[in-house]
C-alpha cells in the first residue's frame, strides 16, 4: 500500500500544488529593497507657501477629464466640510485625484493648507499588494494603474498607507481604482510637469528629480531653520515617496501620519512570503513521512489508539 | 421527516429500495419519497420557512447589487474597502472551513480511522465553506467576471492575494475531488469513486500544503496595513501564524458545532455508526481544538511581547482585545478542559460554539472593527448586512440539501442487505425519543 | 548703465512674445504701470501699479533683491551680494523663468555648481512676493482682487455660469 500511495502522492501533489512553480519568482521579487529609480521625478510640496486657492484641484479635474465637481473650485467653503461625524476632512475620490485641506495648528496665526494626492512611493504598497500586477512604477517615478486587468479586489486600497486610491463604486460594468497617476500619460512621460504643478501660482509645488528635490528641501530648511520643521515628510516614510512635504508646523498637526514605518510596506510581508517555498518544499515529504510512520504495520480498521493527534500544526 | 418515520417511511439510504428496486436520480433527489410526501415534509419544516423568508428578502438585494453596482448596497467606503462581504464572508468562512484538511489529515495521513464516521462531514464543511467564501468574494469583487485573471491573464506573483487566489482555487478543486467520493457513491459511479480514492493521499497532502499557506496568507494580507490595523491585532511576523493556528480550532469546532446541530435536527439522516461514535469523537475533536487554542493563545501573547505592545492593553482597545482573548480563547479552553476531563459532551459543545464566536470576533476585529482605528468606525450598510445573511442562508440550505442526500452522515448501501435495513428500522424509533427537535 | 532704448526694445520683445513685463532698475526710470499677462488664459492681464508700490515699499530690494544697486536688506543675500551695483539683469523674468519646470530648468536643479538651483518661476516669484507682503500689510489677497477672471477661467474653475447646478455637498468628500 505504501508504495502505491507514494507514487500517487507525487502525482497528486504535482497536480494539486501547481503554485509550486511560482514560488521562486515571489522570492526574487521580495528580495532586497528598492530605493526608487535614480532618475525618478517627484514633487516637493512647500506648505508654507500654499494659500489654498484650489487651482491644483481645478487643473487636475481638467487634465484627467474628471466629472464636474459638486462645488466650484473657487468655493472655499469646502474647507469647512467634514465627514464621519466630524472626524475626517476631504480626501481624494473617484471624482477628484487631489484635494486641498485647511488645518489650523495650535499656536499658528494663519491656517495651513495641505494638498493630498498619490505620493508615488518608491516601493508602492498598492503595487506589491496587487495580484494581477495592475500597477507599474515607471522610470519617471509615476505609479500608474492599468484598469483593464483590475479584478476589483481593492487590496491596494487596504495596502495604501496614505488612504489614497478611490474606487468607482457607482460603476456597474467597469469599476476601477481612481487615483493620481502623476499625469504620466499626458505630461510626465514627455518631461512636462503635472498639471497641478504647472498651474500652482505660488510655486508651492516644485517638480524635479527626487534626489534633487531632497537637496533643495534640505537647503530651504538650512536657510530658514526657524520657518521650517526639520524633517522632510516622505524622505524615508514607507521606503520614501516621490512627493515630499516641507512644513512650518508639526506634521502630525496637519493630518500626516507620522507613525508610519520607515521601511517599505512589503518588508512586513516578506517574512510570510519567505515561508511559502519552505512549506511547499517541506510539507509533502514531512506529511508523507508521517503517513508512512503512522500507518506502518497497521491495518485500515485500526481503532485501538485513542490519543488525539489532530493538533498537528 | 419525523412524522413520516412514524408511518414507517424511511428515507433513501442506498442504491436500492427495500423491495430491491434500483432508485433513479429523480427518486434519489426526493429521498425515495413520493413527490407528495416530499413536498409535505418540506412545507412542514418551519426552518424551511425561515430560510425562504430570508432569501425572499435577500435575493432581490443580490440582484440589485449586480444591476446597480457595489455602490448601491454598500457605503462605497474608500477607508473600508473590505466590508462585511470579505470581513465576514471570506475571513470568517475560510478558517471555519479548515475542518476538511484537519480531518483529512487525521484519517488519511495519520491513519486514525476511528475518525472516519465524521470525516465526510468535515470534508463537506470544508468544501462548502470555501465555496461560499468564493460566493461572498464574487459579490464583493468590482469585476467578478475577471476572477480568473490572476490565474491565466495577469500575474502579480509578489502579492499575498495572488497566493490566496491560487491556493483557494486549487484547494477548492482538491476538496471537490475529496467530497466527490460521496457523490459518486450516491449517483452510482463506483469506478469514478475508485479513481479518486487512489489519489487520496496526494489530495490530502496537497490539502495540507494549500491550507497551511492560504489560511496563513489571509492573515498575511493584513500585514500590508500596518498603520490601519490596531497594533494589538497586527503583527508582521506572526499574523499568518495567528490565522493558521486559529483556523485549527476553528475548523474542528465547526465540525463539533455542525454535528451538534445535525444530531439535534437531522437525526433521521444519521446512521448508527455516526450516532454511536459522535460523543466520543466530539471529545476527541475537542482535545485537538484545545491544543490548537493553547498554541494560538501562546503565539498571540508572544506577538504582543515581540512588538512590546503591552501599553495598549491599558486602553479601550486593550480591554476589547482582552475580551476577545478571554471570551474567545481562554473561556473555551476552560470549558474544553472541564468537559474533556469529565466526559461532558454538552460542555464541550458549548465550548466549540464559543470558540467559533471567538474566531469570528477575531476576524471581524482585524478586518473591520480594529481596522482604521485611528480614523472612524463604520457600521456596514443595511443592504450589505442583508446580502451577507442571505448568502449565509443559501449556504445553510445547500448544506442541508447535500446532507439530506449524499452519504455524509450515513453509509451508502450499494446492495440491499436485508439485515442492515432491519437494524436501521428498529434502531430509529429508539433514537427518536432522545431527539428534541424535528427533522 | 541702463539705457532707455534698451528698455523700450525689451518691452517690445515682451509684448511680442506675450510674456511678462520687466521692471526697470531705478525707481525714477520705472514704468508707472506694468501689464502682467502670463495667465491670460484664465485671467485678464493685471495692471500692476508700479509707481504706487515704489511709494509704499521701503526699499527696491524688497522685490528686486540685490539687482537695482540699492543694496539688499537680507543678510543672507548680502553675504555674496553686498556691493551696491546695479546689474544688467533687473527685470523679474531675466532670472525667474516663465517655464519653471522645462527640461533645462529641471536640469539646473541637479547642477552642483549653481547656488540658486532652487529658483522660483516667474509666477511663483510674483505670488510669493506679493502675497507675503499683502498678507502682512493688509493688501488684497483673493485671486480676483487682483485678477479679473476670463470666461475660460470660469469654465476652468466651474464657477460663474459654469457652476454646478445641484450642489451635492454630502458627496463632495466621499
Amino acid at each position: 500500500m505504501s508504495k502505491v500511495s507514494r507514487r500517487k502522492f507525487l502525482a497528486g501533489s504535482l497536480a494539486g500544488g501547481a503554485a509550486v512553480m511560482l514560488s521562486p519568482a515571489k522570492n526574487a521579487m521580495a528580495a532586497g529593497s528598492f530605493a526608487g529609480f535614480p532618475e525618478g521625478m517627484g514633487v516637493l510640496v512647500d506648505m508654507t507657501r500654499c494659500v489654498g486657492c484650489r487651482s491644483c484641484e481645478a487643473a487636475c479635474n481638467k487634465e484627467q477629464k474628471l466629472p464636474a465637481p459638486d462645488q466650484p473650485f473657487d468655493d472655499y467653503s469646502v474647507f469647512d466640510q467634514t465627514f464621519h461625524h466630524g472626524t475626517q476632512k476631504r480626501r481624494p475620490t473617484e471624482k477628484a485625484y487631489t484635494v486641498v485641506n485647511r488645518y489650523e495648528p495650535e499656536g499658528s496665526d494663519k491656517p495651513v493648507y495641505r494638498k493630498i494626492q498619490c505620493n508615488h512611493c518608491n516601493e508602492p504598497a498598492c503595487l506589491t499588494s496587487c495580484f494581477v500586477n495592475a500597477y507599474t512604477k515607471t522610470n519617471e517615478g509615476a505609479v500608474v494603474y492599468d484598469g483593464s486587468v483590475c479584478v476589483g479586489c481593492r487590496n491596494c486600497m487596504i495596502a495604501c498607507p496614505f488612504h489614497i486610491p478611490g474606487y468607482s463604486y457607482s460603476k456597474v460594468i467597469d469599476p476601477v481604482v481612481k487615483k493620481c497617476i502623476f499625469c504620466y500619460d499626458t505630461r510626465v512621460k514627455y518631461g512636462k510637469p503635472p498639471a497641478c504643478v504647472e498651474i500652482c501660482p505660488a510655486q508651492v509645488l516644485t517638480f524635479g528629480k527626487r534626489k534633487d528635490l531632497l537637496k533643495i528641501a534640505r537647503a530651504r530648511i538650512k536657510k530658514n531653520p526657524g520657518k521650517y520643521q526639520a524633517e522632510i515628510y516622505g524622505e524615508k516614510t514607507v521606503g520614501g515617496t516621490g512627493w515630499l512635504y516641507l512644513s512650518g508646523e508639526p506634521f502630525e498637526q496637519l493630518g500626516f501620519d507620522t507613525t508610519l514605518q520607515k521601511e517599505p510596506i512589503i518588508n512586513n510581508v516578506k517574512g510570510f512570503l519567505g515561508t511559502v517555498p519552505m512549506v511547499l518544499a517541506i510539507w509533502p515529504a514531512l506529511f508523507t513521512g508521517f503517513h508512512l510512520l503512522a500507518t506502518k504495520n497497521k491495518g485500515h480498521d485500526d481503532h485501538h489508539d485513542s490519543d488525539a493527534e489532530e493538533g498537528e500544526e | 421527516m419525523k412524522t413520516l418515520e412514524r408511518f414507517g417511511i424511511k428515507p433513501l439510504d442506498g442504491a436500492e429500495s427495500r423491495e430491491g428496486k434500483r432508485w433513479n436520480v429523480m427518486e434519489k433527489l426526493f429521498l425515495g419519497l413520493t413527490l407528495d410526501q416530499y413536498l409535505n415534509q418540506v412545507v412542514r419544516n418551519k426552518f424551511n420557512w425561515i430560510l425562504t423568508a430570508i432569501m425572499a428578502v435577500g435575493i432581490p438585494f443580490i440582484i440589485y447589487r449586480f444591476i446597480f453596482g457595489l455602490g448601491s448596497v454598500t457605503h462605497s467606503s474608500y477607508e473600508y474597502p473590505w466590508g462585511l462581504f470579505l470581513g465576514f464572508g471570506l475571513f470568517c468562512m475560510v478558517p471555519l472551513s479548515a475542518s476538511g484538511f484537519m480531518l483529512g489529515t487525521t484519517v488519511e495521513i495519520f491513519g486514525r480511522h476511528d475518525f472516519e464516521p465524521i470525516e465526510r462531514l468535515a470534508l463537506l464543511n470544508g468544501l462548502l465553506g470555501y465555496f461560499f467564501a468564493v460566493v461572498y468574494l464574487l459579490v464583493d469583487l468590482g469585476q467578478p467576471w475577471r476572477l480568473a485573471y490572476p490565474m491565466v491573464y495577469a500575474w502579480g506573483p509578489a502579492a499575498v492575494l495572488f497566493l490566496v487566489g491560487w491556493h483557494v482555487a486549487t484547494y477548492l478543486s482538491v476538496q471537490v475531488a475529496e467530497v466527490s467520493v460521496s457523490f459518486f457513491e450516491w449517483i452510482g459511479w463506483p469506478n469514478a469513486k475508485k479513481f479518486i480514492r487512489k489519489g487520496t493521499i496526494g489530495l490530502t497532502v496537497s490539502g495540507i500544503i494549500l491550507s497551511t499557506l492560504h489560511q496563513g496568507a489571509l492573515g498575511a494580507l493584513f500585514t500590508y496595513a500596518p498603520g490601519k490595523v490596531h497594533p494589538l491585532w497586527y503583527s508582521s511576523e506572526f499574523q499568518w501564524i495567528h490565522y493558521f493556528t486559529s483556523s485549527i480550532p476553528g475548523g474542528l469546532c465547526m465540525v463539533i458545532a455542525v454535528s451538534t446541530i445535525v444530531i439535534m435536527t437531522m437525526a433521521w439522516r444519521c446512521d448508527d455508526r455516526f450516532k454511536d461514535n459522535l460523543d466520543d469523537l466530539t471529545i476527541k475533536l475537542a482535545k485537538g481544538a484545545s491544543m490548537g487554542l493553547i498554541t494560538y493563545l501562546v503565539i498571540k501573547l508572544i506577538a504582543v511581547a515581540h512588538d512590546n505592545e503591552w501599553v495598549y492593553l491599558a486602553t479601550g482597545w486593550g480591554v476589547w482585545w482582552m475580551l476577545e482573548i478571554l471570551g474567545g480563547v481562554v473561556l473555551p479552553l476552560v470549558l474544553f478542559a472541564y468537559g474533556i476531563r469529565h466526559k461532558m459532551v454538552t460542555m464541550v459543545r458549548i465550548g466549540a460554539f464559543v470558540t467559533i464566536a471567538g474566531i469570528l470576533l477575531n476576524r471581524l476585529n482585524t478586518a473591520l472593527i480594529a481596522f482604521n482605528w485611528k480614523l472612524y468606525q463604520e457600521i456596514p450598510h443595511i443592504a450589505e448586512i442583508i446580502i451577507s445573511i442571505t448568502i449565509f442562508a443559501i449556504y445553510i440550505a445547500t448544506y442541508r440539501f447535500i446532507l439530506n442526500r449524499l452519504p455524509i452522515l450515513y453509509q451508502w448501501k450499494a446492495q440491499t442487505q436485508e439485515a442492515e435495513v432491519s437494524v436501521a428500522v428498529t434502531a430509529s424509533p429508539e433514537r427518536e425519543q432522545e431527539i428534541p427537535a424535528r427533522a | 548703465m541702463f539705457v532707455d532704448s534698451k528698455w523700450h526694445m525689451k518691452s517690445l520683445l515682451i509684448l511680442l512674445s506675450g510674456l511678462f513685463l520687466t521692471l526697470p532698475a531705478y525707481a525714477m526710470d520705472a514704468p508707472e504701470s506694468v501689464t502682467i499677462d502670463a495667465l491670460a488664459k484664465y485671467y485678464e492681464p493685471v495692471e500692476f501699479d508700479h509707481e504706487m508700490h515704489v511709494d509704499v515699499s521701503e526699499d527696491c530690494s524688497s522685490c528686486h533683491h540685490h539687482t537695482t544697486g540699492t543694496g539688499t536688506a537680507d543678510q543672507y543675500c548680502s553675504k555674496c551680494h553686498s556691493e551696491y551695483k546695479e546689474l544688467v539683469k533687473v527685470a523679474c523674468q531675466d532670472c525667474h523663468p516663465t517655464q519653471p519646470f522645462s527640461a533645462e530648468v529641471v536640469n539646473l536643479q541637479s547642477q552642483q555648481d549653481i547656488f540658486h538651483a532652487d529658483m522660483n518661476g516667474l509666477v511663483g516669484a510674483y505670488h510669493q512676493n506679493c502675497m507675503g507682503c499683502h498678507q502682512e500689510v493688509g493688501g488684497p489677497t483673493g485671486c480676483e482682487d487682483c485678477h479679473a477672471r476670463t470666461e475660460a477661467g470660469d469654465e476652468f474653475y466651474h464657477a460663474g455660469k459654469y457652476a454646478p447646478t445641484t450642489a451635492e455637498h454630502a458627496t463632495a468628500g466621499h
